[in-house]
């Protein structure tokens, strides 16, 4: 009892907006769905069964795990070293390798996809090379097969599992390599003794990201594969345009949901077990994954300052030796990967100016004509301010109640704030097709199928969870102290909160909205599902594109979706330097 | 001890600031704080006294900082009550009870320069802007800072830091002032110059004064009067003077200085008065002499008991000299300080100690 008069004192009432934007499109639809795949009130498993007794669906479902099974071990293996490499450089080139890995994340992934097509369709990059070098007088077979789809997988989670990795093994403390050798520990030795069980708390949440994002891949398996490689997602979106019934789509949702909570509380949740976990303070106990994210912010933050003392350990006690090949070797490796996640939105970029009366690359001549073109057809700007609107709507709406949400949890009891900062976290942690399925029947519910608003709100549950863990972040490192001596000095709540607390943490506010636009203006899968006949965003539009093949204008289109968060990341990055030069040295001329 | 020094900023500049009386009396009644099954601070009851200097000291963990934002409002008790000027705070949120706080790591605002600190508690107050500059002027020439007002907190040295944290807890002239171990991020000679600073400003402002340290020698050096915690409770309160020089239980003794507990020792202690049970005898350090064997007795000599020991070893320690001296089976520390012509013994010589029976203390065990 007194438990609980203590929490209405608590400001986690701030949490209710978004908490009840995610109960109404995402928390009573699942429920709903749960009830009509066991066809509630009759409860049965007829569903299921029917389910798993069809050989189709039981071979795609076997399909898709065993493709995100195969393209989370090759993000393993590519990701390490590179995750290793990065953190291994020197200071100014890691940052620029750290953005360079953030970039891709950032930017579409229709648009990546898209890129893929172009690389290494029949006349694509690649054969139109080999054949005019003459190696091959056919086009190769690249596209619509499996290797495409696990390409393009692949390229797509990268950065998800080099991201957390990098955090973690930043987090490091370099001194114990050299403690480790200066105890007589070979340079291979020190690794695996020592960083590498250091770093595994990165692998464990990068692995199981990524995991669970390739569960709910949708587009890149249509867009590159054959008929062959669909996934459980496509099944289900097939199946909801076509089938009159909800019961088997709502089944294959939480066949799909049921795999990814097994892992995620598999892998996820025993890790506030471990003892490296439970020697940090109380308040820190924040959902792993979470906590990785944030130092990564955190991180990002922290490239504003220029020299920071304690890095000079770094320098002295790099993790492995340098031996010239090693490095050469290093070098190359990452030279490639960063290739890899660069190329295939460059070239998108660079063919939307090409000049000829087909898109080409290299580009023959530079023009404009597709942006004319795009900016000339109706239909596409249409699409675009359509999209422009969704996503400055979701990202004021999120914004707020995101901000709200995670101000209101951090000051909570820990276990109860672990509990709802994952419950607020799922919209991004489970398979985004379940959450596509679920939206849709919260949009049903509520009348909005086909409306700027109901995208709106389906776009907010994804977009506050980002805002969240953001602001959450930055609201970790800010020191209460501080509030209370603005509250000893006679501040009240209101005040402190604007005149302490909002000026301090308006950078992470700022970087939650930029997430939010981006994440809504990217966004294809839920969209696709929700937004009826009657909405065109502009992914939607250039998705229908790609598998028509048809309007050369995608690849301005494309570019458009590249360059924009390219642009806002400059944008926010300028934001973070500049508020980092005000706290630092903004009065230097004062000293002078 | 009352302090009535009018403070050198005049107070009533302001009608913000007018009703301020210059210090206030706080009181706790039998105040609890429980985290979970801990209690952090247990039955606490204690009266400081208006324009009083008072320091909370103890190891960590023992309760301080808890007792420290009980007062400040930013933990309310499980139990108990707590009074400023006579009145129950416990219905008054932090924002209105009017407290200058000086926070361990000085909370600082990051993102206002020193001026702009200063300012603040002022403008919370509902100070006119043209009254305030003219204030902060004043209060940054008080603690020596005059030409740091545009800096922000981060260029500031830790002592400068320090400063301004003290300025802005004084500078609104509330009448409690509350020092979370004020100097503990400071360097040593620092903390000394610091140590006059504070008392300074406590002389002329005539705040009452509530300061958590662990360092004893602030303690002893600052305070009007010594709370010594342990575990949650007041384990002895009194003027530093009597705290070091007749400590009541054994903890107190050994916390503060050093204390030599002569238990199950081989020689028998002779003393002024009978022992009560249940307790230790006791003597500081300081008290015993140390001489060669053969020297001549004091003129006092019947006033003193002396014992013949071995020396174990010998501590330099600048102005002072401790020696380990076994006697029979129990080790007495003595500690001397260093003069001309004294004589020096080594590990291994043979010596006299003595001391007066009236430095013999008995603490509870
Ligand atoms: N928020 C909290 N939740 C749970 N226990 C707490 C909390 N704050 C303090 N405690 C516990 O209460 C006891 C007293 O803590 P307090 O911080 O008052 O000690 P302290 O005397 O200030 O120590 P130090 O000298 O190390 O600062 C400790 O055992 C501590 O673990
Ligand atoms: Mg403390």
């Amino acid at each position: 009892m007194e438990a609980l008069q203590k929490l209405g004192r608590m400001p986690t009432g701030l949490a209710v907006p978004a908490f009840a934007i995610l109960l109404v499109i995402f928390g009573i639809p699942i429920v709903q769905l749960f009830l009509i795949s066991v066809n509630a009130p009759s409860f049965s498993v007829v569903n299921y069964r029917a389910f798993f007794e069809q050989g189709a669906t039981v071979f795609v479902l076997f399909q898709t795990i065993e493709m995100s099974v195969v393209a989370t071990v090759v993000c393993l293996i590519i990701g390490y070293p590179t995750a290793y490499l990065i953190v291994a450089a020197p200071k100014s080139v890691r940052t620029t390798l750290i953005v360079l890995v953030f970039i891709p994340w950032l930017t579409s992934g229709l648009v990546r996809t898209y890129a893929w097509t172009v690389i290494l369709g029949d006349h694509g990059l690649i054969n139109n090379l080999l054949l005019h070098l003459r190696l091959i007088s056919d086009p190769l077979p690249l596209l619509y097969n499996r290797l495409a789809v696990y390409i393009g997988m692949v390229h797509i989670t990268l950065p998800i599992m080099i991201l957390p990795l990098v955090s973690v093994m930043q987090g490091i403390d370099k001194s114990l390599m050299a403690a480790a050798r200066s105890m007589g520990a070979r340079p291979s030795a020190a690794f695996w003794r020592v960083f590498f069980p250091l770093s595994l708390p990165g692998v464990r949440s990068g692995t199981l990201l990524v995991f669970v994002v390739c569960l709910g891949f949708y587009i890149t398996p249509q867009a590159l594969g054959g008929l062959r490689d669909a996934m459980l997602s496509n099944f289900i979106a097939a199946q909801l345009a076509s089938s009159l019934s909800l019961a088997p789509i709502a089944a294959a949702a939480f066949i799909l949901l049921a795999i990814a909570v097994v892992m995620l509380s598999i892998f996820g949740l025993d890790v506030s077990g471990t003892p490296h976990e439970t020697a940090q303070p109380l308040r820190k106990s924040s959902p792993y994954r979470l906590r990785a994210l944030g130092r990564l912010l955190q991180y990002l933050y922290e490239i504003g300052i220029r020299y920071r003392a304690n890095r000079w350990t770094v320098h002295l006690y790099q993790p492995i030796g340098n031996s010239g090949r090693s490095k050469i070797v290093g070098a190359v490796f990452v030279l490639l990967v960063m290739v890899y996640l660069l190329f295939p939105g460059l070239v998108v970029v660079i063919m939307s100016f090409s000049a000829g009366p087909f898109l080409e690359f290299p580009p023959s001549g530079l023009s404009l004509q597709w942006y004319r073109s795009f900016f000339g057809d109706p239909s596409w700007t249409l699409a675009f301010w359509d999209s422009l609107q969704i996503a400055v709507t979701v990202a004021v709406l999120s914004t707020v109640a995101g901000t709200l949400a995670a101000f209101g949890l951090s000051r909570t009891y820990p276990r109860l704030r672990v509990f709802l900062m994952m419950v607020i976290l799922t919209p991004i942690t489970l398979p985004a097709i379940v959450v596509a399925v679920a939206a849709y029947l919260g949009l049903i519910n509520l009348g909005l199928i086909g409306t700027k608003a109901g995208i709106v709100l389906a776009h907010t549950i994804l977009a506050i969870a980002y805002v969240v863990v953001i602001v959450a972040a930055t609201l970790a490192n800010f020191d209460r102290r501080l509030e209370q001596a603005a509250k000893s000095m006679r501040a009240g709540p209101v005040r402190t909160l604007v005149r302490v607390t909002l000026p301090l943490i308006r950078p992470g506010i700022i970087g939650g909205a930029v997430f939010a636009f981006i994440a809504s203006f990217d966004e294809v899968v839920v969209t696709s599902l929700v937004s009826g006949f009657s909405i065109r965003t502009l992914p939607l539009k250039m998705l229908e594109n790609i598998n028509q093949q048809l309007d050369p204008t995608i690849a301005a289109v494309g570019s458009l979706l590249t360059l924009l968060p390219v642009l806002w990341l400059i944008a926010l990055y300028l934001t973070w330097w500049r508020s980092k030069l005000k706290l630092q040295g903004a009065s230097a001329n004062q000293i002078a | 001890m009352n302090v009535y020094v009018k403070s050198t900023i005049p107070l009533a500049e302001d009608a913000a600031l007018e009703k301020n009386p210059v210090s206030a009396e706080i009181e706790f009644c039998n105040v609890t704080k429980m985290y979970g099954a801990v209690a952090a601070v247990k039955d606490v009851s204690l009266k400081v006294r208006r324009g009083e200097f008072l320091t909370i000291l103890g190891p960590s963990g023992s309760g301080k900082t808890t007792a420290l934002m009980l007062l400040a409002g930013f933990v309310a008790p499980s139990k108990g009550d707590i009074l400023i000027s006579g009145k129950s705070v416990a219905a008054v949120p932090s924002y209105h009870r009017d407290q200058g706080i000086v926070f361990q790591n000085y909370a600082l605002f990051p993102h206002l320069t020193v001026r702009r600190n200063l300012e603040f508690p002022l403008e919370m107050r509902g100070m006119k802007t043209a009254n305030r500059a003219a204030r902060v002027e004043r209060m940054l020439e008080r603690v020596h800072l005059n030409d740091f007002g545009e800096r922000m907190p981060s260029q500031l040295s830790g002592g400068q830091q320090q400063r301004v944290a003290l300025a802005r807890a004084l500078i609104a002239d509330a009448p409690i002032l509350l020092l979370d171990e004020p100097l503990g991020a400071l360097d040593r000679n620092l903390r000394e110059q610091m140590q006059g600073e504070i008392k300074a400003l406590h002389k002329e402002f005539g705040k009452t004064t509530i300061c958590v340290t662990h360092d004893q020698e602030e303690a002893l050096t600052l305070s009007d009067r010594i709370i010594v915690m342990r575990g949650g409770r007041i384990e002895q309160t009194d003027a530093p003077e009597a705290l070091y020089d007749r400590p009541t239980t054994r903890f107190v003794a050994n916390f503060l200085g050093e204390a030599n507990l002569l238990e199950g020792s081989d020689f028998k202690l002779e003393c002024e008065a009978a022992q009560p049970s249940a307790t230790v005898a006791m003597i500081r350090p300081e008290r015993i002499c140390i001489v060669a064997p053969a020297a001549p007795k004091r003129a006092d000599g019947g006033q003193r008991q002396s014992v013949i020991g071995t020396v174990d070893d010998m501590i330099y320690a600048g102005p002072l000299r401790k020696y380990h001296v076994r006697v029979g089976s129990s080790i007495l520390t003595v500690r001397e300080h260093v003069a001309s012509g004294q004589q020096i013994f080594k590990p291994g010589d043979q010596v006299r100690l003595e001391w007066l029976r009236s430095d013999v203390r008995f603490v509870a065990d």
